[in-house]
């Protein structure tokens, strides 16, 4: 085995369709030794599931219309069952967003006014598998 | 010819727990019943493997059921744990969501979700355990 690709980064998966955000997730991410692959819409996020093995997925509750992430955090779930899930919600989670992400394998959710690299080092420190310092991609 | 898959129902109201046996005996399921926290933790501790659990929230006291989900969490191979409760709060589920629990349903369960879910669920864990 090629000494090089025995430890690959861990890879995370970014889902807003808010550029600001991506960008700013994509950052914190990488600073803490992701290979951080950003999508701004759904298909664009599958499309992205058929080309990445993912440890992290990072999705707004919001993508083209109110709740439309939720379903592709399940799909998520289902496809990297051992990957981190965090969705991100507008305001104070209720009863009926704690049961969306219940029910959709989701792992944690964090208020979407929190600033990403809070939210990235929450998730780090929650999260033993966490990424190779540099998130350098090794070819 | 496979095994059936095993189901245990923790609820304190009987005719719940009957009602939700016999739909599930129905889909095929093995089904084992308890009427409180304390005799679902008894069965678990006494060897008692499920492929799921489907447990109630407030039994002996509010919230116990949670007990019953966080027992279950340390089983291994852990089983799918459902929560079926009239009574959801944002401090409840809070917590069912941190002790990883796999589905909350809320009274009256809708079974033509929940019965799919289990039955994706369980498929689903199934499919992780071949796959190591």
């Amino acid at each position: 085995m090629n000494p090089r690709t025995a430890n690959p980064p861990k890879m995370a998966l970014v889902v807003s369709p808010d550029l600001e955000t991506v960008s700013a997730f994509q950052a914190a991410l990488t600073g803490n030794g992701y290979v951080a692959i950003i999508a701004r819409d759904l298909p664009t996020a599958l499309l992205a599931t058929t080309q990445h093995y993912f440890d992290l997925a990072i999705v707004a509750s919001r993508l083209g219309e109110g709740g439309d992430g939720w379903p592709l955090a399940g799909v998520l779930h289902l496809v990297f069952p051992r990957a981190f899930i965090a969705v991100l919600t507008p305001g104070e989670p209720d009863v009926v967003t704690f049961q969306s992400a219940i029910n959709n394998g989701v792992t944690e959710i964090y208020d979407q006014s929190k600033r990403p690299a809070e939210v990235v080092s929450a998730i780090v420190a929650q999260n033993p598998s966490k990424g190779e310092p540099g998130g350098k991609r090794v070819q | 010819m496979p095994r059936k898959p095993s189901l245990l129902i923790v609820d304190d109201e009987v005719s719940v727990a009957r009602t939700l046996q016999m739909v599930f005996e129905q889909e095929g399921y093995a089904v084992a019943a308890a009427h409180s926290c304390a005799e679902a933790l008894h069965l678990l501790g006494n060897g008692g493997r499920y492929d799921a659990i489907i447990t109630d929230l407030n039994m002996e006291e509010p919230d116990i059921g949670l007990d019953v989900a966080r027992f279950a969490g340390n089983i291994k191979p852990k089983p799918v744990v459902v929560i079926c409760t009239g009574y959801a709060s944002s401090d409840n589920t809070r917590k069912a969501l941190e002790l990883r629990v796999d589905y909350l349903a809320t009274k009256p369960v809708d079974l033509k979700e929940l019965v799919p879910a289990l039955n994706r669920m369980i498929a689903h864990r199934r499919d992780m355990r071949v796959a190591k």
